[in-house]
């Protein structure tokens, strides 16, 4: 325990200084947010590159936490999905079903080139097609896989801040 | 004529006819005969008990009817207790059986039979006042029981195997109650009651203590009490279930009602000791036996080790009242005989509804393994509402029966620190507490293994075919569980209807004069400062209840809201494999007495076999051994095995050998005869 509180002490701050809020218009929906949002994550078939990005952009480093955008366990505890890679049939339904199961007001954010236009994907015999042919997007975050910086810049446009 | 001498001989002159008809009557109606029979001497000894708890008694002494010793009967406040319990019981037990056994193929003569026997001769126990008659009703009541737990053997080759046990461990027991009943005749006059409580009162010290410890083993046995308890959980669930519910909630209790009688009544209370040694006993029982019972996976099982469990809880009452009484606390000791007895009483009523339930629903759906239960509400509601009634009934939350009886029982134990300087102040001051833990923890555990028990059982989806397919049983089993249920609820609603005679009991069972318990609605205890109301708390539950559902209703009705289906993880539907199962709801607890149960598992990995990374398949198998059973009697299991093989050499097959044999110990036996004298 004591050489716990001693690692935090001497290891200090590693966040990076936080880079000046992208300044958008955001929609009504996520103006209603008020500035925090709980995001549940979904693997719609993605090859886990993008997953990787994502938990650094919610590591010490990026800390997206502090831009009051959070991971949640259930879809019934959250605003937002973020859906990654290219919907496969197997997750069509399911991706159907978790977006009826977020509560509204709702958004979705589509993170990873595969997300947005199946990507490298395309057209493969089991791919059922991009996120916005299943559920409807509001964000979208391009990069095979898109660097954390953009992924948390993605989430500053819905937290606004 | 009174009342007692209607019902008692009532009960035998039915009990016999019963039998009798069911010889002689065709097959279509032999289970009709039976069962109604079975009420009616049921029922006669339920009055014959009231009778002798309300103040007449009987004495019958019929010299004979038994070569050497003759039959005699005394039926006082204590045995009228256990009489009316034990009529009770068949009553229930007896409309149930009319169609359990109908539909059971058990409607051979054999069962109908023995069955009426076997009540009369649990009703016979607590009225015998001689040590012959006393020893004879007990050695009928194992033989009959043992007749009725191996009805099945057929079908089933558990049920001979259990049958073993039974039949070992049963006459083990009744050689210690005989050898420990027999030491003290021989200080007495005669083989009566009354010449063994005056000579009782002459006792050496160390006399009085070998008659109450064996007689203790015995006793223990039959109630199922650490560590001779290892036939219980085998015996009962491999009964038919209407025996089962006998067995458990009746024939257990002559060993609680022969402690209170030899240690209490006879022996005149004895020394500090004996009593904390039946403290501990009862306590260390009662926490095993629900935690086996927590572990269990099979319905039937699961009850039989919770009757270890209850069976204990009466005997820390038992021993505290001994503590008490001993230290010159009669007041307090009479408030915890009257909570070992409420107990007694409370116990019977919510064990039978549980075993018939749980009859019902091996009629149903012809399973009693937990993990292939599931959904019986669906196909049985009555038998499902039954269950809950008991499984609320034995865990000790308001407004369940038990709950009065462990409140009584806890009050005794809390205000019976003892006074600073008295007779064994310190031993009874580490106990109490330690009793009171004990109690308490048990009362916990007990929640966790009904809560198991009824939810994995009963409620959600059906784990197997047979569960999906449940039908409710006839209408003669339901009304069995129902006046069982009934029971239950009076007992727990309005325990003030027998406590006070129960109370009583205990009374005159100490030898104090006034009462331990009163009240009519509420429960007032003498020389403690508790009181309690079971019906008012009940109503004030249900008031509390209502207000929260309402207020939520007012509440949820102001906002929007929106029907979405049951969240599944998306990959739905969820079918009945991805369900709590009893093993995976005790895994928990498991986990937290790892220490104490000691489970064993083990994991087999199959590789594929053309690379180690890949796997064929994966076994795992877990197993909650009963760790005193592994420590205890496989050792003498072997010992004695061991003895036998060597004793095999000696009986070589040849008959000059074996008359040689016969002329060395008859010559041995004459000398030894010949220099001893
Ligand atoms: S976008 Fe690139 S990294 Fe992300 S899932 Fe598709 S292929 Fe993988």
């Amino acid at each position: 325990m004591l050489g716990l509180l001693r690692k935090i002490r001497r290891t200090g701050r590693v966040a990076e200084p936080a880079p000046p809020s992208p300044v958008v218009d955001r929609s009504a929906v996520a103006a209603e947010l008020g500035g925090s949002v709980q995001i549940r994550h979904v693997d719609a078939g993605s090859c886990n590159g993008c997953e990787v990005e994502i938990g650094s952009a919610f590591g010490p480093v990026y800390d997206a936490e502090r831009y009051g955008a959070r991971l949640v366990a259930s879809p019934r505890h959250a605003d937002a999905l973020v859906v990654t890679g290219p919907v496969t049939r197997n997750m069509a339904e399911p991706l159907r079903r978790t977006y009826e199961a977020v509560p509204g007001p709702k958004l979705v954010v589509a993170v990873g080139d595969c997300a947005r236009n199946c990507g490298v994907f395309a057209g493969a015999y089991g791919v059922a097609g991009a996120v916005r042919d299943v559920v409807p997007v509001d964000v979208e975050i391009a990069g095979c896989p898109p660097r954390p910086e953009a992924i948390v810049e993605g989430l500053r446009k819905l937290t606004g801040r | 004529m009174s009342l007692v001498a209607v019902g008692l001989g009532g009960a035998l002159a039915a009990g016999v006819l019963t039998a009798l008809a069911a010889v002689v009557v065709p097959r279509r109606v032999r289970s009709a005969v039976a069962g109604t029979g079975t009420v009616v001497t049921g029922g006669a000894g339920v009055m014959a008990g009231v009778g002798a708890m309300t103040g007449s008694s009987l004495s019958v002494a019929l010299p004979g009817l038994l070569p050497l010793s003759g039959v005699s009967l005394t039926l006082d406040a204590l045995g009228g207790l256990f009489v009316a319990v034990t009529g009770g019981v068949a009553v229930a037990a007896g409309v149930y059986g009319i169609s359990y056994t109908r539909s059971h193929g058990l409607d051979a003569r054999g069962v109908q039979v023995v069955f009426p026997l076997f009540v009369v001769a649990m009703l016979l126990v607590p009225a015998a006042a001689s040590v012959g008659t006393f020893l004879v009703c007990w050695e009928l009541m194992a033989l009959f029981s043992l007749l009725l737990v191996v009805a099945e053997h057929r079908h089933r080759p558990e049920v001979a195997q259990a049958g073993r046990w039974y039949a070992v461990m049963t006459h083990l027991g009744f050689v210690a109650v005989l050898i420990g009943l027999l030491v003290f005749v021989a200080h007495a006059a005669d083989d009566s009651f009354p010449a063994l409580r005056e000579a009782g009162r002459h006792l050496s010290p160390g006399a009085a203590g070998l008659v109450f410890v064996v007689t203790l083993a015995g006793f223990a046995s039959k109630a199922g009490i650490l560590p001779l308890h290892a036939w219980l959980p085998r015996a009962h669930p491999e009964a038919p279930s209407h025996v089962s519910a006998l067995m458990s909630a009746a024939m257990v209790n002559p060993g609680v009602y022969g402690l209170v009688r030899v240690g209490f009544d006879l022996l005149g209370g004895g020394t500090l000791w004996w009593w904390l040694l039946v403290l501990a006993l009862g306590a260390v029982s009662a926490v095993y036996g629900i935690l086996q019972a927590a572990m269990s996976t099979d319905l039937k099982r699961l009850l039989g080790q919770s009757t270890t469990e209850n069976m204990g809880l009466v005997l820390v009452g038992v021993g505290a009242a001994g503590v008490f009484a001993t230290s010159g606390n009669r007041v307090l000791a009479g408030v915890a005989l009257a909570a070992a007895l409420l107990h007694v009483i409370n116990h019977a009523a919510f064990k039978t509804l549980l075993f018939l339930a749980a009859g019902s629903v091996l009629h149903g759906t012809g399973a009693r393994d937990l993990d292939a239960l599931g959904g019986l509400r669906a196909g049985m509601p009555q038998t499902t509402a039954a269950f809950g009634l008991g499984a609320l009934a034995a865990s000790a939350l308001p407004p369940g029966t038990a709950f009065v009886s462990e409140w009584l029982l806890l009050q005794a134990l809390i205000h019976g620190l003892p006074a600073p300087g008295a007779t064994g102040g310190t031993a009874a001051a580490i106990a109490m507490p330690l009793a009171v833990a004990a109690v308490a923890l048990t009362a916990g555990l007990a929640v966790a293994t009904f809560v198991k028990a009824f939810g994995v059982g009963f409620l959600a989806k059906p784990r197997s075919a047979a569960a999906g397919n449940a039908h409710e049983s006839p209408p003669a089993m339901l009304v069995g569980m129902g006046l069982a249920g009934v029971a239950c609820v009076v007992l727990a609603l309005l325990p003030t209807l027998v406590l006070p005679a129960v109370g009583t009991v205990s009374g005159v069972a100490l030898g104090v004069g006034d009462p331990a318990v009163s009240g009519a609605v509420t429960v007032r205890l003498a020389g403690v400062a508790g009181a309690l109301s079971p019906l008012m708390l009940t109503l004030a539950l249900l008031a509390a209840v209502v207000l929260v559902v309402g207020a939520v209703r007012v509440v949820a009705a102001r906002r929007a809201r929106r029907a979405a289906r049951l969240w599944d993880c998306g990959g739905g539907p969820m079918s009945a494999r991805m369900e709590y199962t009893a093993t995976s709801f005790a895994e928990p607890l498991q986990r937290v007495f790892d220490d104490v149960v000691r489970p064993e598992q083990d994991v087999d990995v199959t590789h594929h076999e053309e690379s180690r990374y890949l796997v064929q398949a994966v076994e795992y198998r877990r197993k909650v051994p009963d760790r005193v059973e592994r420590r205890l009697y496989e050792p003498v299991l072997a010992a004695v095995a061991a003895w036998g093989r060597a004793g095999r050499r000696l009986a070589t097959g040849s008959v000059h050998r074996y008359l040689g044999y016969g002329f060395y110990t008859l010559c041995a036996v004459l000398i030894l005869v010949a220099v001893t004298r």
